[in-house]
């Protein structure tokens, strides 16, 4: 059995010692960044989508022409909603954070498009605040629900459904949970939900081929 | 019905909701103290007290709304740690009376209470399972069950005791754990401690999935939710463990002055 050995040792000491060996604790140790790997992580299409041939407002109600505004860039399309509990907030979250993460010369070369399918409740001031919690850069898109469908219709998702209000007018809205990335080669690739920071962060070089 | 708190896919509100396990387990606390008080004796007011605050704990720790919001922040879920591994379980120790110590030292602490108490063994497997209950691949398994949940609890509660005993029950005796070890005990979980702290405070990229992908609470990022969480580990374990380094010298001192 082990057994400690008593030793006279004087509290002041002690005391003394224990303070100097706090102060000399180690302050940061910065965990180093995976290898990266060829392989994406997300499901990219064997048939690349065009880019959806879309007008729509933004938030300052200036026409945004996804086509025109995105060329050559790698660009990251979602449809969602700003009363989203959980996908939206989750997935705006992380891809901001893996941009801040990856730098300035990577977000210049990038774009996010957030279309709302929630034009009743989204008005372009609410989008706004809501995408700047995030990213005062992402850019907010608004269209009528017939025009967002048509949109969704062409990229092969389903078109969202507005669920029936509950006693307080609030509703949720189901919309598809993947983020879409047009790449500036031409390749598009599908995140679903689940997708992590630290997923973007692998894949955006890659899809940017850098 | 939830009976222990767990990573839910629904987005939180205030509504409250119960959690059945973790009452069946203050009850259990609560039965066994009264039976241990009857077979033992009472005790003083201070071990009364010491048991009330210590269930006290358990409950903030376990119950709604902290054990719920345990399922979808990871700096509420190091305060919980805080509450069930470093606040209730010295608090339990000291608040059992002691003529129940007098009668387990009397009748000798079974074999395997001495191994798992013994200083050293108690600090390796208090920092084994805080290590492992930190470790995202785990956390993020555990965390999405209420069994896995449950399983992380448990072995907050379990390691906390046995880090907790050597500092604070009298049985098994181990007169040479003086006061200058027991506060280089403590100092040493200030450090080793550190660890969890360093690389939830300084990770460029939120590590645990369970809480990344939980459904997001208002005001505060992922990435600050796991910095808060390591702050809180790094300070409360700070204030815990220096508190019990000052209760050991005070007592140390006045026993050199008696």
């Amino acid at each position: 059995m082990i057994r400690f050995q008593r030793r006279p040792v004087r509290p002041a000491l002690t005391a003394a010692a224990l303070l100097l060996a706090a102060a000399c604790a180690p302050a940061s140790d910065e965990p180093a960044a995976g290898a990266p790997a060829d392989s994406l992580r997300g499901l990219a299409l064997p048939e690349p989508l065009a880019k959806p041939r879309m007008v729509l407002a933004d938030t300052d109600g200036e026409p945004f022409d996804l086509r025109a505004e995105t060329e050559g860039r790698l660009t990251f399309l979602f449809f969602g909603y700003t009363h989203c509990p959980d996908v939206c907030p989750v997935h705006m979250g992380s891809l901001a954070a893996a941009l801040d993460h990856l730098g300035r010369e990577t977000r210049a070369a990038t774009t996010v498009v957030f279309v709302t399918t929630d034009p009743a409740r989204d008005t372009p001031e609410r989008i706004r605040e809501w995408l700047d919690r995030w990213d005062r850069d992402f850019v907010g898109l608004r269209g009528t629900v017939e025009e967002v469908g048509a949109i969704q219709d062409s990229l092969r998702m389903p078109r969202s459904v507005t669920e029936a209000p509950d006693a307080d007018g609030d509703y949720l809205v189901g919309h598809a949970a993947q983020v879409v990335a047009f790449a500036p080669d031409g390749r598009t690739v599908f995140y679903p939900f689940g997708i992590r920071t630290e997923d973007w962060v692998h894949d955006i070089p890659l899809l940017l081929d850098r | 019905m939830q009976w222990w708190c767990s990573v839910r896919a629904v987005a939180w509100d205030w509504t409250w909701r119960p959690f059945l396990g973790v009452w069946v387990l203050l009850a259990l606390l609560v039965a066994g103290y009264v039976r241990l008080r009857r077979c033992h004796g009472v005790g003083t007011r201070g071990h009364t007290a010491a048991f009330a605050a210590a269930a006290l704990a358990f409950w903030l720790g376990l119950d709604w709304p902290l054990g719920a919001l345990a399922g979808y922040l990871a700096s509420v879920h190091m305060l919980q740690f805080m509450l069930i591994s470093l606040v209730a379980p010295p608090l339990l120790l000291y608040s059992i009376p002691p003529g129940a110590w007098a009668r387990l030292a009397a009748s000798g602490p079974p074999a395997w209470l001495r191994f798992v108490t013994h200083p050293l063994i108690a600090l390796v497997l208090f920092n084994l399972i805080v290590f492992l209950t930190h470790w995202p691949t785990l956390v993020d398994a555990l965390m999405v069950s209420q069994p896995g949940s449950f399983l992380i609890n448990a072995s907050w509660i379990a390691a906390g005791l046995v880090f907790w005993w050597p500092l604070v029950a009298p049985a098994p005796a181990r007169p040479g754990f003086g006061p200058g070890l027991k506060m280089a005990y403590l100092f040493a979980a200030t450090v080793t401690t550190s660890a969890p702290f360093l690389y939830l405070v300084f990770s460029a990229l939120p590590m645990y999935s369970a809480y990344e992908l939980a459904p997001p609470i208002e005001g505060i990022t992922k990435r600050e939710d796991q910095q808060v969480a390591g702050l809180l580990m790094k300070l409360g374990g700070a204030v815990v463990f220096w508190t019990g380094i000052a209760v050991v010298f005070w007592r140390w001192h006045r026993a050199e002055e008696a």
